[in-house]
């Protein structure tokens, strides 16, 4: 139950859920990356979730590190109902899909699809705040 | 590169917005009924055609997709069943092949062929019958009774990697249910899939 994101607290969380054979999720995985390494800094945590078929993980693998992802990531261990309605119950099942904590660790966005860089920081940003 | 596998924790909270239209809820009849979509064999053909007596089935599927690919042979195998259910089946692909080339009508043609499809697979020219009933990914079925009416709406089970660790048959047991009269014991599942392409507005 939201052990990752509260473990957290303090700091602005975005959990994201992708898969290598998720052609805009590979596609926005690198702006991810981007923003985490601009923004780390500032409180900011970046939470990669792969769905991948169990077969798929080294491939998973391999995406991250090529991507230059050297933090721990995850990966789905159950059922596809149990976990996509443990994470989101308006979430429909489609990828990418996106969640936003805040400090506070309050869920304060979600949406399904990509998301350009650009759209990633006018989000993240205003929930950094003052720090 | 370390990945942790994770059980999903449970969230609370506002959800901001989605891909598409909002879905069909159980009750409603199939929109865009009346929609012409090319089929593999030329034809053209509509949603109301090919209703059949006992029930009809629209499947939101595509070539590219993975996931499709993994449950494609139940796909293939639940369709062709149906027609002896009368239960009337059409696939829909949504997907816009200038984004997947994989999913051009020729693509289709060949994955019908490859894999005995004995039901319309049709191309949603517009992305506008997808947009109508709401759907988000491939594979997303919808399931009407001989009223019209929605009474299942999900994924084809529950273990798209693996056929024979299903533990859940979503579909299949709906598509009985419906066959006999009966109102499918889930109405509803959800299930991974991959987001569908949409053709501009």
């Amino acid at each position: 139950m939201l052990r990752e994101v509260q473990g957290s607290l303090g700091r602005v969380v975005l959990v994201n859920v992708w898969a290598t054979w998720c052609e805009p999720c590979r596609e926005e995985l690198p702006d991810l990356v981007r923003v985490q390494r601009e923004l780390g800094g500032q409180g900011f945590r970046l939470i990669l979730v792969s769905a991948d078929f169990v077969s798929q993980r080294p491939a998973a693998a391999a995406f991250l590190a090529a991507q230059g992802v050297r933090s721990p990531t995850f990966a789905k261990a159950q059922g596809d109902q149990e976990f996509i309605d443990g994470l989101e119950s308006r979430w429909t099942g489609a990828l990418p899909a996106t969640l936003l904590f805040d400090r506070q660790g309050r869920k304060v966005a979600f949406w399904e699809g990509k998301a350009s860089y650009a759209e990633l920081v006018a989000k993240v940003k205003p929930l950094l705040g003052g720090g | 590169m370390r990945i942790t596998t994770l059980a999903a924790f449970a969230i609370v909270g506002l959800a901001a917005g989605s891909q598409a239209g909002v879905a069909l809820t159980l009750g409603d009849r199939a929109p865009a009924a009346d929609v012409k979509m090319k089929n593999v064999d030329g034809r053209e053909l509509t949603i109301g055609e090919v209703a059949g007596a006992r029930g009809t089935l629209v499947i939101f599927s595509c070539n590219h997709c993975p996931w499709v690919k993994a449950w494609e042979q139940r796909l293939a195998e639940l369709g062709n069943a149906c027609k002896a259910k009368g239960i009337g089946v059409i696939v829909v692909n949504p997907n816009d092949p200038a984004a997947y080339p994989e999913d051009s009508f020729e693509g289709m043609q060949e994955r019908a062929k490859a894999r005995g499809f004995q039901f319309p697979y049709v191309v949603d020219s517009t992305s506008g019958v997808a947009r109508a009933f709401g759907a988000t990914r491939t594979p997303e079925a919808f399931l009407f009774d001989a009223a019209g009416a929605l009474v299942y709406h999900g994924a084809i089970d529950d273990n798209a990697e693996d056929a024979a660790k299903v533990t859940k048959h979503y579909l299949r047991d709906a598509l009985d249910a419906v066959a006999t009269g009966a109102r499918p014991a889930i109405a509803e599942s959800k299930a991974i899939g991959c987001s569908i392409k949409l053709r501009a507005d």
